[in-house]
């Protein structure tokens, strides 16, 4: 890539904008088996975004309501759930959702993305769809607290009791205040005037 | 002649057995069958340890899967509430006289992981501990310098960490109970240790 060549798209950009907004909001998909693959799912389930990020890497937002829909259609190319992941936004009060997808019969791995507010948490479980994701709820349920309805087995998983009360990846989760309470303040590394700093 | 303890325990002073005390003591030291509880990196460092480079059966030292007839307990690596847990009721159903050599920083202060909610910061608040290597992880250069160390220890008599945990067990099952919250034993021990 030439190190030239960057502001010169920007400024095109600029131009363009007041002109043509809904181009800017579509952008074209690569003729490639990723561009295929996106515009063919976007096809059937209009309400999902969709873009291509490099080779063998897609990604789409999907509205919360419709998430279940949007797998299902997914399913039929995208035969592997690899993992669901949370993301905390604490400042936009948003958990973040990312359901990672792998195709087996086109080695393709896709991100779908969707957002649902951070209180009172709560998604349809896609067990009926991927039966693996019975775990990766689990583990959601219990490290941020949210609620997939359908999954029956939704309780204590890994963490010991005192802690799966506390959701502990939550970012409004008060760690060394935690950790004080629990194993004692008789360290070092705690000293709040660094006179015995360890670290 | 000294007075004998009665407290229920086998008592190694002995008069009888003063005699053979430095046999059993060199015994002990060239026959150590190690207890593993490696858990996250230190497990990593065994198998060096194990095999031809640094070969540790030329000490007598053999790993062994069972507490029962174990000597030194090793434990590398962090220590959660849970796995503390299973490495009390282990050291406890090892017999005396015990040895606990611990890796790593993680045990000794919580390592990297001192600020995270669930490992355990200092491991000898819970289980009397001889020897701790610090590092992260240490070398098996450097885990083979505390066997040694135990070596020598356990020769001067100085390797004394079981007599400790019975001298001051309401001490160490009062930080017990302070983590895991009274009555854990029966709680949760019970389901893995029928007969407890």
């Amino acid at each position: 890539m030439d190190m030239n060549e960057k502001p010169k798209v920007e400024e095109k950009v600029e131009e363009q904008k007041p002109q043509e907004v809904p181009e800017v909001e579509a952008p074209k998909l690569p003729d490639t088996k990723e561009g295929k693959l996106v515009a063919e799912l976007l096809e059937k389930a209009p309400y999902a975004e969709g873009n291509v990020r490099r080779e063998r890497r897609v990604e789409f937002k999907v509205p919360a309501d419709r998430i279940k829909e949007f797998l299902e259609l997914a399913s039929e190319k995208f035969e592997m759930l690899i993992q669901i992941s949370v993301v905390d936004w604490l400042k936009e009060g948003e958990f973040e959702l990312v359901y990672q997808l792998w195709s087996v019969s086109e080695s393709v791995h896709a991100f779908v993305r969707t957002r649902i507010p951070r209180e009172n948490a709560k998604m349809p479980t896609v067990m009926d769809i991927w039966p693996v994701a019975e775990t990766y709820e689990r583990e959601a349920h219990e490290f941020f607290g949210i609620v997939f309805e359908g999954n029956p087995r939704l309780g204590p998983f890994i963490l010991e009791p005192r802690e799966h009360e506390k959701h502990p990846l939550r970012k409004d989760f008060n760690m060394i205040g935690y950790v004080k309470t629990i194993y004692g303040e008789d360290f070092d590394r705690y000293d709040e005037s660094k006179t015995n700093y360890v670290i | 002649m000294s007075e004998r303890k009665n407290d229920g325990f086998i008592n190694y002073e002995l008069q009888e057995f003063k005699l053979f005390e430095p046999l059993f003591k060199w015994a002990r030291k060239k026959s150590l069958w190690i207890v593993a509880f490696c858990t996250g990196c230190g497990g990593i460092e065994m198998p060096p340890l194990a095999t031809a480079r640094y070969d540790f059966e030329r000490f007598g030292i053999m790993p062994n899967p069972a507490p029962r007839m174990g000597d030194l307990f090793l434990i590398t690596g962090y220590v959660t509430p849970k796995t503390l847990k299973r490495i009390i009721i282990t050291y406890e159903m090892m017999q005396d006289p015990k040895y606990v050599m611990i890796h790593g920083s993680c045990p000794i202060n919580g390592g990297v992981y001192w600020d995270s909610y669930n490992v355990v910061k200092q491991l000898d608040k819970y289980l009397p501990v001889d020897v701790a290597i610090a590092g992260c992880m240490p070398r098996a250069e450097a885990v083979m310098d505390g066997i040694m160390e135990i070596m020598r220890k356990i020769e001067d008599g100085t390797a004394d960490g079981w007599k400790r945990y019975r001298e001051n067990y309401e001490y160490y099952r009062k930080n017990q109970d302070e983590l895991f919250g009274e009555g854990w034993r029966e709680k949760d021990a019970r389901r893995w240790l029928a007969w407890i």
